[in-house]
């Protein structure tokens, strides 16, 4: 799971007093010490199969070819960036997310203007490539973080300097809630980003207790809080509407909620 | 790792059918061969199709359910785990389309028994009275063909079978009490509570949620694990599943699983002969019926309608109107996220645990007709990254540390009414799904009203965050609960089915499910839809004389069943505050 790129790796966080990198942790977050899958015991045979299994199995890589490959794993590290955590607790998200499409598991839609979603994704790497060499005459993977972060923002910001033949296929903005909601669901369905956040992970048949006033369950930790910063340089720390705030309508929520 | 006192938990090794860690089904199963003619065979066996199976079953009616996903064997199919359920959603492909097109899959429909009760958040409010003619009140919208007082019974009767939790007083739309006590209250709600009552606006916790706070019967109460969205594998959280589909397998119904109906065929008469449909094995099949109720949901339901077109009915089966795809609604269903100083947890209790419909109704101060409620949400962490990406533009370094964060926050949902109008529909694709059957299209655009209303809405919901204590207070844009596409009236010109459910065009053909609402308030459609259903099964019941022989159903109110109800609920539990009634 490392990098393409050797820069990226030094590309640490920092403590925003100093400005020194903080170094990689084995769990990043203000939890340490909790782990779910320390209380797969307690899960129901079912789910621990399953979370256990993703832990376990990693699926290998099938649908990106070798060269797609390389600069989807580059994307991820970007969209999702782990350089925070140790080389051995970095969460597969490119396997997660190449087996999604290898196996053809869908979300039940497509938007009428947009292409099936391998076909998104192809065309996205291409499109980021060409982004790539008409803003620094590399290709993605050669590219610094920084400038990496510089190609992706003018995708959240729904305005990509190249690319326009395949923008023109597959509307921009929709490529950009499709690229970082597979990443992210690939992170956060993996036990070890629920440490780093805090949440309890499955609870069946224990069930929680402890409800009001965020109040820990006696096997859930409290939070410890250290301050950090993105390192120096990144464009991906602060927050901007995606679409750049333009006069542009504002994307729906993806998700189910109520 | 430390191990539970009395060992692990893993189920039974019997073949038992599991509904929950307690609940079994009684097999086998009823089987009727398809060459006989059944009375009934109901399309989808979700939350409309899983009562009237029940009701129809218990009735003495034989009856087949022909559902396209799994009959759940919930302890060994359901996770605790958000990514791995999946499969609860219906996947297959549709497309989405318009000026503001909605984002289905998790966010719409089921699959599978039980359909989209395995998946809901179980809130399970009434529609106010005004929600019945607000075209006479408003000008806006269309008026249903009757009033509150034709559904409020089976209001009653649901909320005992269910049942449904929630506060003693319910002071909006018809005040009612619950017969079952509200659950604690959790963090979000806790929110909802403090900036409600901060700005002065009434709030109730606790309910209306169809989800247990003490056990019944075989099924366990709730534990707050926060799941519910995912298929609550304690049995707590209702869905027909749970609540009616094993009484309607002890009374004799058969459901057919992973069956996909491709079409309803006619007679050469005219009237409905039986359904074609793909079985598990991908094989194609036809079961005889007397009488077709489509429960499919509301972009289901309209599809196979339009995909059963056939010689005299080009247009698609009861559609004589071209009604059937039009009038799709949804909700305005905008997440409020605000961040606090102090730990929340929204993980913890059900999702669904507080509300506040004090701006439910029109308020001729405000510029748009009709309202909206605001009600607790609690997403899982797939649920809130993807809400962050959108609510605060966030990816790479900023989405690790937001997400670090997911302790600090809570959420609230905005459930605004959003009205009917005949663009907004479901056609058919050019694409087809694994079958070969066309798949739908959902088109959607809000207009003038919907908009004003949605800016108005996610503004008072923002306040309310604001006044709880919020330090910053983000929100998305987000469309919830599709109903409509086979609407219901009295007219055969603008609308597809009768006010009992039977196509004004077919006198066997019936659709049962949110379809056939024909505006939805500013309530969650559930506890609606089912009762409706065990309505359309009550009248089903009382004309099956007519119906067996081909005839129209006698427009006539059927009588209220309270003997049809599964057995024990009738009468069971004691609304704590009788209400003296008032005027509907
Ligand atoms: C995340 C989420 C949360 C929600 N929360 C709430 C809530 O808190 N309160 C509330 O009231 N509502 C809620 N809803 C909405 C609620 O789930 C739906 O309104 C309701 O389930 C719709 O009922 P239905 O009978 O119309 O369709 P469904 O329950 O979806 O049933 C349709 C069934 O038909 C089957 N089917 C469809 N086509 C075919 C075919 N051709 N052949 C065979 N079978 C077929 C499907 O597989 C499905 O099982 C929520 C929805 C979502 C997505
Ligand atoms: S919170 Fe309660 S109702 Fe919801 S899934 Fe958990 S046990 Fe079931």
């Amino acid at each position: 799971m490392t990098s393409q790129n050797p820069a990226a790796d030094h590309l640490l966080p920092v403590d925003p007093q100093s400005g020194s990198p903080l170094d990689p942790r084995r769990q990043p977050g203000y939890y340490p010490g909790f782990s779910t899958l320390d209380q797969r015991a307690f899960w129901d045979a079912a789910t621990r199969q399953t979370v256990m299994d993703r832990v376990e199995q990693v699926p290998a890589i099938r649908f990106f070819d070798g060269g797609e490959a390389a600069t989807m794993q580059a994307i991820c590290n970007r969209i999702l960036p782990q350089d925070d955590r140790d080389p051995e607790r970095r969460i597969p998200v490119l396997n997660y997310l190449d087996n999604r499409l290898y196996s053809g598991m869908s979300d039940g839609y497509r938007y009428e203007d947009m292409p099936a979603d391998g076909d998104a994704f192809r065309l996205g790497i291409q499109a980021i490539d060409e982004i790539s060499v008409h803003l620094h005459a590399k290709r993605f993977t050669e590219l610094e973080m920084a400038q990496q972060e510089e190609v992706l923002e003018t995708i959240h910001d729904a305005h990509p300097p190249a690319g326009g033949n395949i923008w023109k296929r597959m509307p921009v903005d929709r490529f950009w809630l499709l690229l970082v909601q597979d990443i992210a669901a690939a992170y956060y369905a993996h036990p070890w980003s629920w440490d780093e956040i805090g949440f309890g992970g499955p609870a069946y048949p224990r069930g929680y207790v402890r409800l009001e006033n965020g109040k820990a369950e006696p096997w859930e930790k409290d939070e410890q809080r250290y301050e950090w910063e993105p390192p120096p340089g990144a464009r991906s720390g602060g927050y901007r509407p995606v679409g750049g705030g333009r006069p542009h309508h504002a994307p729906p929520g993806q998700s189910g909620t109520h | 790792m430390r191990e539970p006192i009395f060992g692990r938990f893993d189920p039974p090794r019997s073949s038992d059918h599991l509904l929950g860690p307690v609940q079994r089904l009684k097999t086998p199963m009823r089987h009727y061969r398809e060459s006989e003619e059944v009375d009934v065979c109901i399309v989808g066996v979700g939350s409309a199709g899983g009562v009237l199976l029940q009701r129809l079953s218990r009735a003495g009616l034989r009856v087949v359910g022909i559902e396209s996903g799994p009959f759940w064997d919930v302890e060994r199919d359901w996770v605790s785990d958000e990514a791995g359920s999946h499969k609860l959603y219906w996947n297959d492909l549709r497309i989405t389309a318009g000026a503001n097109p909605i984002t289905l899959g998790e966010n719409n429909s089921g699959h599978g028994v039980g359909g989209g009760s395995v998946h809901w958040a179980a809130f399970a409010p009434r529609f106010h009275p005004s929600d019945f003619h607000i075209y006479e009140l408003d000008g806006v919208g269309v008026d249903w063909p009757f009033r509150y007082d034709v559904i409020r019974p089976y209001y009653e009767m649901l909320e005992r079978e269910m049942p449904v939790a929630g506060p003693a007083r319910f002071p909006w739309g018809y005040p009612h009490s619950y017969p079952y006590g509200p659950h604690p209250s959790a963090g979000v709600g806790d929110v909802l509570i403090k900036g409600c009552t901060k700005l002065g606006i009434p709030v109730v916790a606790g309910g209306p949620v169809a989800i247990l706070s003490g056990s019944y019967g075989d099924r366990q109460h709730c534990i707050y694990r926060g799941f519910c969205i995912q298929g609550c594998k304690v049995g707590a959280k209702q869905s027909t599943l749970y609540s009616h589909v094993p009484d309607a397998v002890a009374c004799g119904a058969e459901i057919r699983d992973r069956s996909m109906a491709a079409r309803v065929n006619l007679r050469p008469d005219g009237l409905v002969s039986g359904v074609t449909y793909f079985d598990a094995a991908g094989n194609e099949r036809h079961q005889r019926c007397k009488l077709v109720v489509i429960s499919g949901y509301a972009i289901e339901t309209p599809r196979l309608l339009l995909n059963s077109a056939s010689p005299g009915h080009e247009k698609g089966l009861a559609n004589s109107s071209d009604t059937v795809g039009r009038y799709l609604m949804v909700q305005a269903g905008n997440v409020i996220l605000g961040r606090f100083p102090q730990l929340i947890r929204l993980y913890k209790g059900p999702p669904a645990h507080a509300l506040t419909e004090e701006f439910y109704e029109t308020d001729p101060r405000r510029d748009f007709a009709r309202g909206f409620a605001v009600q607790t949400v609690g997403p899982l962490p797939i649920a809130f990254a993807k809400q962050m990406m959108v609510a605060k533009g966030a990816w790479g370094w900023g989405l690790r540390k937001v997400m670090m964060d997911y302790n600090h926050w809570a959420t609230l949902g905005l459930l605004g009414e959003l009205l009917p109008w005949a663009d907004n529909r479901v056609t058919i694709a050019e694409e087809r799904d694994g079958h070969g059957l066309p798949v739908a299209k959902v088109t959607y655009g809000l207009k003038e009203n919907d908009k004003k209303l949605i800016e108005f809405g996610k503004r008072k919901v923002m306040e309310i965050m604001s006044a709880a204590g919020a330090e910053e207070v983000v929100q998305e844009a987000r469309y919830a609960h599709l109903i409509g596409g086979a609407r219901m009236g009295d007219d055969p010109d603008t609308s597809v089915v009768d006010r009992f459910g039977c196509s004004h065009d077919i006198p066997n053909l019936f659709c049962c499910d949110g379809s056939i609402l024909p505006t939805q308030g500013s309530a969650n459609p559930g506890l609606t839809i089912q009762s409706l259903a065990a309505r359309t099964a009550n009248y089903i019941i009382a004309q099956s004389d007519r119906l067996s022989q081909g005839l129209r159903g006698l427009p006539e109110e059927p009588p209220i069943r309270h003997d049809l109800s599964p057995p024990g609920t009738y009468q069971r539990g004691i609304p704590r505050i009788p209400w003296p009634a008032r005027q509907s």
